[in-house]
């Protein structure tokens, strides 16, 4: 039982890892652009069927397939900002909202016609790591590394560029980012473009874990929400922290009890925190 | 809120009248059922309506209806209450549930996005615990319910009966509205909704405003799942609680236009519609593709007619007669 | 250099300018004064570009601006200053004037300009790293107007950048904008403190309600009796 502990913790801190990319994606998008990506895991899904597609379809070698996968998914992200963000950037919240919620189930369906209901993988086996009676799986280990670097490139991105600096302007304070000659649009276009190549690189990192479906999303969106909000709406350093403590928490409780209720868990926890402390772990009360 | 025009006079006593003849006149059972449905998701979206007119836009309608489904029909089945009586109590479950969340957000201050995200989080939790309980709800498989015929057991003979009492209950929930709309407890939500502060310190109750609404939205909602496990016998947490159906209450509600009394009714007459339109010309077998179209629909219909169609109509009607600016 | 001819602007139903007309020249510096609400600060925003006026124009340097969008404005040479100053609060002090050279021109002299404007400010460089947020309010009235020259400008417009401020610190900050004069900066100021700022300047509008009721030199403005009891106190 010990060992299942132990696995199960080192697991959420694995599985952390790239909930934290997540949850930065959707930060970013929110923090910037103001609107609650409710979509996001579908975009993890569709990023990881274009990768599935690229390499059986188009005999695609994997890697440079996965690196298609994100330049996709960051396509897609200009797309949702052109045709769906931008048109909405006044409207009511709720409207906003409903949109994106449109969004979930055009694309949910989307996948279905197009590559069935059946479960889509690409195996491939990576080794098991062992230590003593504990097993680490080294895909999750590498999504881990992978995560971390990716978030230390983003980190540097924002700030230390012209153009990272233009992002945090926006989401500081739109009117005085114009003030200083920021053009929103474009700051808009780059954070949509980085969100969504997220959910691609993602998407490449759960392609030696699970196999995709339709509704594969479904779970992760909920999730990444969950893990925002707890750590503050729009703080990356809280949405980091938080992606591991629910990474853990959730992994461990399914251990020891089911998935469901390590689900009901994450929720009551979000619930709990919005009741305590709305702003979430780090967030600034506005 | 929707001033009084000549239009809105004169299309509502119409729009009642052919309500009221229909079943009488339409021989099609199929045709009375959608309008059945019709009128039952109308006055679910009114009811959700009356939180998302003052700014409390709840994503998780979905647990109310869940439990007034849910509760009446496994009391029902399992121990033979009858539905009469296990309506209520699913109804005092659901307001019980409304009361500590909506407390505990309002106590809170939580608004907007944060209320939101909350009440999406509530009704996955519901959708979950369905789950989760699978052993005697039965889980995604879906919970039917036990025929009796029998009306002691809210169970018609005619299931015209059901298509009135879901007419009633739709004018029920529009003349509760009316008289909330004329009477001050409209004004002071009004007010919550432009500044909580500013409402507070003139001595208004925020918290407890708030909570009439809520109570009210939730009860009625309930009640709608209630009459919904009735009629159509079988639920499962896809139809009838989770987020799914908490949105597509959202839908029906805004796509008529939220603030207008017929909104909720258009609205939810363009989907029922809709669903059933696609779902026939393309059964089961494009299944995906008749949602994709759905989708982008609803996507089409949110960006181009941000008010729903009521709210856009009025405004163009309004406009042309210039008699009343409209304000939304 | 900036011709703001007949302009009005509404926030919804409610006008807040009526037929507003001002000019300013190269290397001038005009005020605007008036009391609260009189729409100050709106006629700043729209020259800004952040509000649109519903008739009327605006021109700078020959140039349409009116419905130019706001970072285009920017770029064009107008820089702003708002109530309060408006530093993004959780950029370092560095970032805050790094910022303000987003646009094409000024980026390249960004790195020349930079310690000029710690210079300038020799209590900005003490804080270079720290939050801007966590400034008292002179410095971060500082902060804003380095942020604005940083831009490269050729008109800077600072909205009441007395307001909330020690008497010591006003000083400082008008002796200021009367080195940015000298230094050929044109500047359009608002101000309640009408007093100190007819000092500084050559031209003064006066502003009631959203119209415009008095214009002229800023030595003939304290001479106008009217003027001197509502505005200068005397």
């Amino acid at each position: 039982m010990f060992e299942q502990i132990v696995m199960a913790l080192l697991n959420g801190i694995l599985l952390g890892g790239v909930l934290a990319l997540l949850a930065f994606g959707l930060n970013l998008i929110f923090g910037v652009v103001k609107i609650i990506h409710l979509a996001y895991g579908q975009f993890v899904m569709l990023g990881f069927y274009f990768i599935y597609f690229f390499h059986t379809s188009w005999h695609i070698p994997l890697i440079p397939a996965m690196a298609m996968g994100i330049v996709a998914m960051g396509l897609i992200g200009i797309l949702t900002q052109l045709l769906i963000i931008n048109p909405l950037l006044n409207a009511p919240r709720l409207n906003q909202l409903l949109a994106l919620a449109s969004l979930i189930i055009v694309m949910e369906n989307l996948a279905q016609v197009i590559w069935g209901a059946d479960y889509r993988g690409i195996p491939i086996t990576m080794p098991i790591i062992q230590f003593g009676d504990i097993f680490i799986r080294s895909s999750f280990l590498a999504a881990f590394i992978g995560a971390i670097f990716t978030l230390g490139l983003l980190y540097l991105f924002l700030n230390r560029t012209y153009l990272g600096l233009g992002i945090r302007a926006v989401a500081q304070d739109l009117d005085m980012a114009k003030g200083v000659g920021i053009n929103p649009k474009v700051i808009y276009y780059v954070t949509l473009a980085a969100g969504g190549a997220l959910t691609g690189l993602v998407a490449a990192f759960f392609v030696p874990i699970y196999t995709v479906h339709p509704h594969f999303g479904a779970s992760f969106t909920l999730m990444a929400f969950v893990i925002v909000v707890f750590g503050g709406m729009g703080n990356l350093l809280g949405g980091f922290i938080s992606a591991f403590i629910i990474g853990i928490v959730t992994s461990v409780t399914a251990v020891l009890s089911s998935p469901e209720v390590a689900d009901i868990l994450a929720m009551v926890m979000f619930i709990g925190m919005m009741m305590i402390r709305p702003q979430g772990l780090l967030g600034t009360e506005s | 809120m929707q001033p009084k025009s000549k239009f809105s006079t004169y299309w509502q006593p119409l729009v009642l009248l052919i309500l009221v003849v229909l079943p009488f006149v339409v021989t099609s059972s199929y045709l009375t059922h959608i309008m059945t449905l019709i009128l039952l998701w109308s006055f679910v979206a009114t009811a959700w309506a009356y939180m998302a007119r003052f700014g409390m836009v709840s994503l998780g309608h979905g647990v109310f209806l869940g439990i007034g489904a849910y509760i009446p029909t496994m009391m029902f089945n399992y121990w033979g209450l009858t539905p009469w009586i296990g309506v209520f109590i699913g109804l005092a479950v659901a307001m019980a549930v409304a009361a500590i969340l909506g407390y505990s957000c309002f106590r809170f201050g939580l608004l907007g996005d944060y209320f939101a995200l909350v009440t999406l989080a509530v009704a996955e939790v519901s959708a979950l615990t369905i789950m989760a309980l699978r052993a005697i709800t039965g889980g995604g498989l879906g919970y039917t319910l036990r025929s009796t015929g029998r009306l002691a057991d809210m169970q018609f003979a005619d299931k015209r009966s059901f298509y009135f009492i879901a007419l009633i209950l739709l004018l029920g929930a529009v003349y509760i509205w009316r008289r909330i709309d004329r009477s001050p407890v409209r004004l002071a939500l009004t007010a919550i909704e432009e500044s909580e502060i500013a409402a507070a310190s003139l001595g208004v109750s925020v918290i407890r405003y708030k909570m009439m609404i809520t109570l009210l939205s939730a009860a009625l909602t309930a009640l709608g799942g209630a009459l919904y496990a009735q009629y159509v016998t079988y639920i499962s947490p896809d139809t009838i609680a989770g987020v799914g159906v908490s949105l597509s209450i959202c839908f029906k509600a805004i796509l008529g236009g939220m603030f207008t009394v017929l909104g909720p009714f258009v609205g939810s007459a363009i989907i029922v519609l809709l669903e059933e339109y696609i779902r026939i010309s393309f059964g089961t077998s494009f299944l995906g593709l008749s949602q994709i179209i759905f989708g982008i629909s609803l996507l089409l219909m949110i960006i181009f007619m941000p008010k729903g169609i009521m709210g856009s109509m009025t405004e163009a009607i309004a406009r042309r007669f210039n008699k009343v600016s409209v304000r939304q | 250099m900036l011709k703001v001819q007949g302009i009005d602007v509404f926030y919804g139903e409610f006008q807040a300018l009526d037929n507003v007309t001002l000019k300013l020249d190269k290397g001038q510096t005009v005020i605007v004064v008036g009391p609260n609400g009189a729409g100050k600060s709106t006629l700043l925003r729209t020259i800004s570009g952040l509000q649109k006026p519903r008739r009327g124009s605006i021109e700078f340097e020959g140039q349409r601006i009116d419905k130019m969008e706001a970072h285009k404005v920017v770029e064009s040479g107008v820089s702003s200053v708002p109530e309060g100053g408006r530093v993004f609060p959780n950029l370092s002090v560095q970032d805050n004037l790094k910022v303000g050279s987003y646009n094409k021109v000024a980026r390249e002299k960004a790195e020349e300009w930079l310690p000029r404007i710690f210079e300038l400010f020799p209590i900005l460089a003490t804080r270079k790293k720290q939050r801007a947020g966590s400034l008292s309010g002179g410095e971060r009235q500082m902060l804003a107007i380095g942020r604005s020259l940083m831009s490269q400008p050729k008109l800077i417009m600072l909205d009441e950048p007395s307001l909330g401020l020690a008497p010591m610190v006003v000083n400082m900050v008008f002796e200021f904008i009367l080195k940015m004069k000298q230094e050929g900066y044109a500047i359009l100021l608002v101000e309640q403190n009408a007093n100190k700022a007819l000092k500084v300047a050559d031209y003064a509008y006066l502003i009631e309600s959203g119209k415009l009721v008095y214009e002229g030199r800023s030595e003939d403005f304290d001479k106008n009796p009217y003027i001197k009891t509502a505005y200068l106190g005397i």
